[in-house]
């Protein structure tokens, strides 16, 4: 059991970053429009977020350093700001966008408007970050995050036609266009390595004080908890290929995107995923929340974590905090959960190869890892994600102001 | 004193890395700029941080934000930054660690004051932890005087070696420095250790920013891809001996001896 919590850290992590508010419903979009054939996108995120987040770990274990660290470390003060800048507003925009689609998980559940949500959603949410416990949180939230597993059950029951499912695997349907494919294959691949991510993982590999004898324990939250996060969004764009992609219906909110799992599993399935959503978003928000802290502490050197009491990381607390209140406020200006997301989604996938370059870089610095330096395999992983991101980093924009955000 | 000293690399080694202070692992800065003694052989003698060392290394609108909104709050005729001096410096790897009970810098202790530890459940505010606070109000004027001083004019900035181009002795464009490579062996610091001496500068024929590390021996060049590339954007790498640098002013390096003399960085 305990072997089992402790890969909770990993659950949360991927959570917030494959199956959060923006995903949740981009996922099952996805699977309305394009079935199964932007899947291999979905492959290739796991894959690529996988050899990082367990770069990022091993060198929190190993030299205690955690992401953003490295980042000022590696890249120096002119292009760390810079990275500094970007992760901070896309953390601040996905934050707003969690709060809303915890709320949204709310109202379903309650019938109440969403925006009365919103205020007690963020106030619990810093109680949280304030006083609980860091391991506390993330087993907390991690474990009822899994009720999305459901989506998997609900996928059995459906009983859908598989051999379908298999030939859109490789068919992108003919009515799309190439740039609109092309646009989603880039806000699946955000979404996927999102940079909170890894800052999130590395800060709380710091936060849970590893050492060398925790790098088995560190590979076994990136091995377990981001394929399972890439395994729940494909499922739920299968989910959704099944139910609405016959009637060409498009899922546009939360309680249209639940809805395969109703089908499949009534009630009772409903109310296991809308805990499961609530526990999602709720911990993406956790998640958001503490990288605008960590990410900003980490630049400038303050005393960040929850690891020491909040009276002793002060400038940490006050960002995590401000964070909080203005993305509130953000969200308050009944701007679309959803649609936020889906912005945010595409201006991270911008800024992901200044932060996953100084990963590798420190990943092979012997100075940092003696003899834990990356293996040839890591290596060769690395520099084509490093090609990859670089392409998408220069396509994104552009193709989201072709495409209409996808339109 | 039998074994060699040792030898760094400013940019790579030192700035931009987290200071940590030994007694409780409390995080208390970064190495924003180094402090430099000049003279014939300039030496290390403290780490500088907070916004009047990081402003200057910026440059550009966000560096002189920095650095005048930190001036606004100052009370000094000419403020200077948060200050370390290199004697309390115990250990340099991943991250720089510092004996003694330094104080966090202004900006925390106002907010734990005035802000956080208004809040309930903040517990432990202030410097609970560190036994020497007992008496605070005197102890702390001391340590405000020493620590936040006066800007000092005469001292060299570290940062302000790097990035500067490089002439040849008849003023052709030699290159650009990229580095500052650090001994240890120069005068004792408060009897304690030996300061880091500025060696000399690495220099890069083409202008292109950081050599992430990508300076050392080629054994180092992993991942290969990114390390063939980033040597690539550098062009030729040679490494000037101080005292082959003929002058050192705000705009330029004067090298005493032509390009082609200097070493190669192959033979560090």
């Amino acid at each position: 059991m305990k072997r089992f919590l402790a890969v909770t850290l990993g659950i949360l992590t991927a959570f917030g970053g494959f199956v959060d508010i923006g995903d949740l419903v981009a996922n099952a979009v996805v699977g309305s429009r394009f079935g199964m054939s932007l899947a291999w996108v979905v492959v290739v995120g796991i894959i690529g977020i996988c050899v990082f987040a367990e770069m990022s770990g091993r060198i929190a274990a190993v030299s205690q350093r955690p992401v953003f660290d490295l980042v000022r470390e590696r890249m120096g003060p002119r292009a760390g700001l810079v990275n500094l800048g970007a992760s901070f507003f896309i953390n601040v925009l996905t934050l707003a966008a969690e709060i809303g689609g915890a709320a949204l998980a709310l109202e379903l559940v309650t019938g109440l408007n969403y925006l009365l949500w919103v205020p007690p959603v963020a106030l619990v949410a810093w109680l949280v970050m304030w006083r609980v416990k860091f391991e506390t949180m993330e087993r907390v939230f991690g474990l009822a995050g899994l009720a999305l597993v459901v989506f998997i059950v609900a996928l059995w029951q459906l009983g859908p036609d598989w051999g379908e499912l298999t030939t859109q695997l490789v068919r992108p349907p003919q009515d799309e266009g190439v740039p609109t494919y092309l646009y989603y294959a880039i806000a699946l691949l955000g979404g996927a390595m999102t940079p909170y991510e890894v800052f999130f993982f590395s800060s709380g590999g710091v936060e849970e004080r590893w050492t060398r004898r925790d790098l088995v324990t560190a590979r076994a939250n990136v091995f377990v908890g981001f394929p399972l996060g890439g395994v729940l969004s494909l499922t739920i764009a299968a989910c959704a290929a099944t139910v609405f992609m016959p009637v060409a219906a498009e899922p546009d909110s939360l309680g249209q995107m639940v809805l395969p799992v109703a089908q499949g599993l009534g009630k009772v399935g409903l109310g296991v995923v809308i805990l499961g959503v609530f526990a999602a978003t709720f911990g993406a928000t956790l998640e958001t929340a503490l990288s605008s802290g960590y990410s900003l502490s980490q630049y400038f050197g303050w005393q960040w974590g929850k690891y020491v009491v909040p009276g002793r990381a002060a400038r940490f607390h006050v960002t995590v905090l401000a964070s909080v209140i203005v993305a509130t406020a953000l969200i308050l200006t009944t701007i679309d959960p959803i649609k936020v997301t889906e912005y945010s989604l595409v201006f991270s996938a911008a800024a992901l190869p200044l932060t996953y370059l100084p990963v590798l870089m420190i990943a092979n610095d012997p100075d940092y890892m003696g003899e834990k330096v990356n293996g040839r395999f890591s290596n060769v992983l690395g520099s084509f994600y490093m090609v990859l991101l670089l392409v998408v980093a220069v396509a994104a924009i552009p193709l989201m102001i072709a495409t209409k955000a996808g339109q | 004193m039998t074994e060699p000293a040792r030898v760094l690399h400013a940019r790579l080694h030192l700035l931009d890395r987290q200071v940590v202070r030994e007694s409780d692992d409390r995080l208390l800065c970064k190495v924003d700029d180094l402090e430099m003694r000049p003279g014939d052989r300039p030496y290390v003698t403290a780490i500088l941080s907070g916004p009047l060392a990081l402003g200057p290394r910026l440059g550009g609108l966000p560096g002189w934000l920095m650095t005048e909104t930190d001036r606004l709050f100052r009370r000094e005729e000419r403020p200077g930054p948060y200050r370390i001096e290199m004697s309390l410096v115990t250990e340099i790897g991943s991250a720089v660690r510092v004996a003694g009970h330094r104080q966090d810098l202004a900006l925390e202790r106002w907010l734990t004051r005035n802000v956080v530890g208004r809040i309930p459940g903040a517990a432990g505010t202030e410097e609970q932890g560190d036994p020497e606070s007992g008496a605070r109000d005197a102890p702390e004027k001391a340590l405000r005087v020493r620590e936040r001083g006066e800007d000092r004019p005469d001292a060299m900035r570290l940062g302000g070696l790097l990035g500067r181009t490089v002439r040849g002795p008849s003023g052709e464009a030699a290159g650009d420095t990229v580095d500052v490579r650090l001994v240890q062996d120069g005068p004792l610091l408060a009897g304690v250790h030996h300061a880091f001496r500025a060696a000399g500068l690495l220099i890069a024929r083409r202008r292109a920013g950081r050599l992430f590390g990508y300076e050392r021996g080629p054994g180092l060049w992993r991942p290969s891809l990114l390390g063939a590339l980033v040597r690539r954007m550098h062009g030729e790498i040679r490494y000037a001996e101080w005292d082959q640098i003929e002058s050192l002013d705000d705009e330029e390096v004067r090298l005493g001896v032509p390009w082609e003399r200097l070493r190669s960085t192959a033979d560090l």
